[in-house]
């Protein structure tokens, strides 16, 4: 069972036990006699089997099992020893076990809400106050339900749910101690990169276009989507004057997997400022990375890139020879782009398919009808690539993928998530079934570059409640806070720099950090053992843990977030900042 | 304050329904994106916990029997449980993000759960209007028994 799958048996367990406490509390009360005893029944064999899944991600990593060891664990067990005595010998009136069954399930709700709202890291606030909640609502229940508990009883049980209260309220109010959290910018300056070989002017504005027939409202560059593809060979000097028309909430451009200097990665109130409606902003930098790569605009970027504001960038190491198509593949409006395209190619061409997922989510892209190499990932090139064939390929989102392969006499289709997307002839084969390629055990492997780190940072990918804002949210954490509020990572130039990503989530959250291409080491404690992957977007799911290193050599103050750009905007967003 | 029970209940029940509403809303707005269930989720993770609790607290001070302060509280675990329900809904997809036969099952549940809870508001503000005027229910009962004789 993998640990993604853990974490969610784990919570439909911890429901279903403080639901049977619950439900067993209200029919005591109501003396329902049996149900009373059926409900205890299923709580107590939940509770027994979380006892299990407790374990099991405890050894899967402590980041999955921290509050839950801590929190969950003596609440769950004051839970089985109140209740659990007490129907030991149930009694003649079953009324008279209401108020420990009903404890039993506040203690469960109490355990639950801590982990649904701020898991991890352990707080000794959340946990004072889940335990301030349960005697308060006990105390509560035993005088609705009577008989009146003594005095001493009930004194002390509201003497336990104050003193909780108020020093849970007061942990959890107080500042973090070290917050490093810079807001003042000073941005950089390009520095000199020569002379300008490519100039282009990207114009964003409103504009409508039209998709499978239909006339689409959108935000796009230079009236299409997606943005024009710009083509560069290694080696030019790419100069892009973006305009802002009439784009109210400001644009910028986000070279994605480009690492260019500071001052040209496009992130308002990090790099620049946004460009606002009737202004500008140049762009200039030295395009010495080969591969496939895509811009966007970083400003609002969850509205913005989804509205259209992105296009292809391009950069060949030489002429192309044979077919080089690139596939960006975008939902625009619940219409998915590209619109599928049949193209001619002759046998014994070779093909490059550049693919690109500018979504905010995975897809599944599969190639049929011949055996292919995948040649590169995020605009790297791969260490001897062998044949795949009937293979998916699952792209992150904000990922690109480079399949080549010789054009056979017989038709050749792509296909991402089932549909057609660019072929050379009718396909007709289904290729749901088929086997997803994992990267991290393809090609040739290489000895690691680095044997040991300068710094380390853990990122905990979790969900939690923000009450930092204006506004209390639901947001998407990194150790537990949110943006703009979680501290920088911190490093100095000619670091090795190690992350590791735990996702303790139930979605998905695709992982991208700006300026630099971080090296894949190990993913669930797996080595990868393939060809070296250097990327800038990997998908770290439910229960993964990865680890990754790169060296600090891009000065500056870099955005490093997930890139379901609705998760970044709900707080999923962190920087690293050189000293 | 039995009153106000009343009028809590009843507001609770009308957020409740228009729950259904905005799910509806949400199915059919085009094009489909997760934005189309705003009005869903902020009715169900703000409005519907505040005016429960605010029912909670009522029913206590209104000193209300604990039955009816039972039915209060039970629309709380079944609006966490709603909320864990459409997130595990959202968190059963394949490696693609697309839905599976579990994934959707538990979205039935979610329907299913969200019927059950408007259930109970009906009969926590049905309790709720007899605690504040049992003059009728009394009257009734006087009835019935008036009646038994013949």
């Amino acid at each position: 069972m993998s640990t993604g799958s853990l974490l969610a048996a784990d919570l439909v367990i911890a429901v279903l036990a403080t639901a049977g406490w619950l439900g067993g509390g209200a029919a005591s009360a109501a003396r329902r006699r049996r149900l009373t005893l059926g409900f205890a029944a299923v709580a107590l064999l939940a509770t027994l089997a979380r006892a299990v899944t407790i374990v099991a991600l405890a050894r899967a990593g402590w980041w999955f099992a921290a509050e839950k060891v801590v929190v969950a664990a003596p609440l769950s067990l004051a839970a089985l020893l109140v209740a659990g005595v007490r129907l030991l010998r149930p009694p003649a009136d079953i009324r008279s076990a209401a108020v420990a069954l009903l404890f039993a399930g506040y203690a469960g709700s109490g355990a639950l809400l801590v982990t649904l709202l701020h898991g991890y890291p352990v707080s000794p606030g959340a946990a004072l106050l889940a335990v301030a909640g349960v005697a308060a609502a006990t105390t509560v229940s035993w005088r609705v339900l009577g008989p009146r508990p003594s005095p001493v009883v009930s004194r002390a049980a509201v003497g336990v749910a104050v003193a909780a209260l108020v020093t849970g309220t007061g942990l959890a109010a107080a500042p973090d101690a070290v917050r490093e959290v810079p807001h003042e910018h000073e941005y950089r300056d390009t520095g000199a990169v020569g002379e300008p070989t490519r100039r282009f002017t990207l114009t964003a504005g409103t504009a409508t276009v039209r998709v499978s027939g239909r006339d689409v409202a959108a935000w796009a560059f230079d009236g299409q989507v997606p943005g024009p593809e710009l083509t560069a060979d290694v080696g030019d000097v790419l100069e892009v004057t973006l305009r802002n028309r009439d784009i109210a909430r400001g644009v910028t451009l986000h070279w994605h997997g480009y690492d260019v200097p500071n001052g040209q990665d496009g992130v308002p109130g990090v790099t620049q400022e946004a460009v606002p409606p009737g202004q500008e902003f140049v762009y200039r930098f030295r395009a010495d990375q080969a591969g496939t790569y895509w811009y966007h605009t970083h400003a609002v970027s969850d509205v913005g890139v989804r509205m259209g504001l992105y296009g292809v960038l391009v950069v060949r190491p030489a002429p192309v020879t044979g077919v080089d198509v690139t596939v960006p593949v975008h939902t625009l409006a619940g219409l998915t782009l590209p619109q599928p395209r049949t193209e001619q190619v002759e046998a014994g061409v070779p093909v490059r398919l550049r693919l690109i997922n500018t979504d905010s989510t995975t897809h599944r892209y599969a190639l049929a009808g011949t055996a292919f190499r995948v040649a590169a990932i995020d605009g790297s090139d791969l260490r001897g690539p062998t044949p795949a064939v009937e293979t998916a390929v699952l792209i992150p989102a904000g990922g690109r993928y480079d399949l080549v392969f010789t054009a056979p006499a017989t038709p050749v289709a792509l296909f991402v998530d089932g549909r057609a997307v660019w072929s050379t002839g009718p396909v007709s084969t289904a290729t749901g079934s088929w086997p997803v390629l994992d990267p991290l055990g393809y090609g040739a492997g290489a000895p690691a570059p680095w044997a040991r780190f300068d710094r380390e940072f853990t990122v905990v990918l979790d969900r939690g409640l923000d009450l930092r804002g204006l506004l209390p949210r639901y947001a998407h954490t990194v150790n537990g806070a949110a943006a703009p509020d979680i501290p920088a990572q911190v490093v100095r130039l000619g670091d090795i720099v190690k992350f590791t990503v735990v996702n303790r989530s139930l979605v998905v959250h695709p992982w991208h950090l700006h300026g630099h291409h971080v090296l894949v080491l190990a993913r669930n404690g797996a080595p990868a053992t393939g060809s070296p992957l250097w990327w800038d977007s990997f998908d770290v799911r439910p229960g993964d843990v990865w680890e990754v290193a790169f060296r600090a050599d891009n000065p500056g103050a870099w955005a490093n977030h997930c890139h379901n750009l609705p998760h970044a905007d709900a707080g999923m967003m962190l920087h690293l900042m050189y000293r | 304050m039995r009153k106000a029970l009343v009028v809590a209940s009843l507001l609770l029940l009308v957020a409740f329904a228009l729950q259904f509403v905005f799910a509806a809303v949400g199915a059919f707005t085009k094009p489909a994106d997760e934005s189309a269930y705003t009005l869903h989720s902020i009715t169900g993770m703000a409005v519907i916990p505040v005016l429960t609790l605010l029912t909670i607290l009522l029913a206590a001070l209104a000193r209300a029997p604990g039955r009816v302060v039972g039915m209060a509280v039970l629309p709380l675990g079944l609006v966490v449980l709603q909320a864990l329900l459409a997130m595990f809904a959202n968190a059963f997809t394949d490696a693609a993000g697309a839905s599976t036969p579990i994934g959707l099952t538990v979205a039935g549940l979610h329907a299913v759960n969200g019927i059950v809870a408007v259930h109970v508001v009906v009969g926590l503000h049905r309790a709720a209007r007899q605690l504040a005027d049992p003059a009728p229910a009394a009257a009734a009962r006087v009835v019935v028994r008036e009646g038994e004789p013949a």
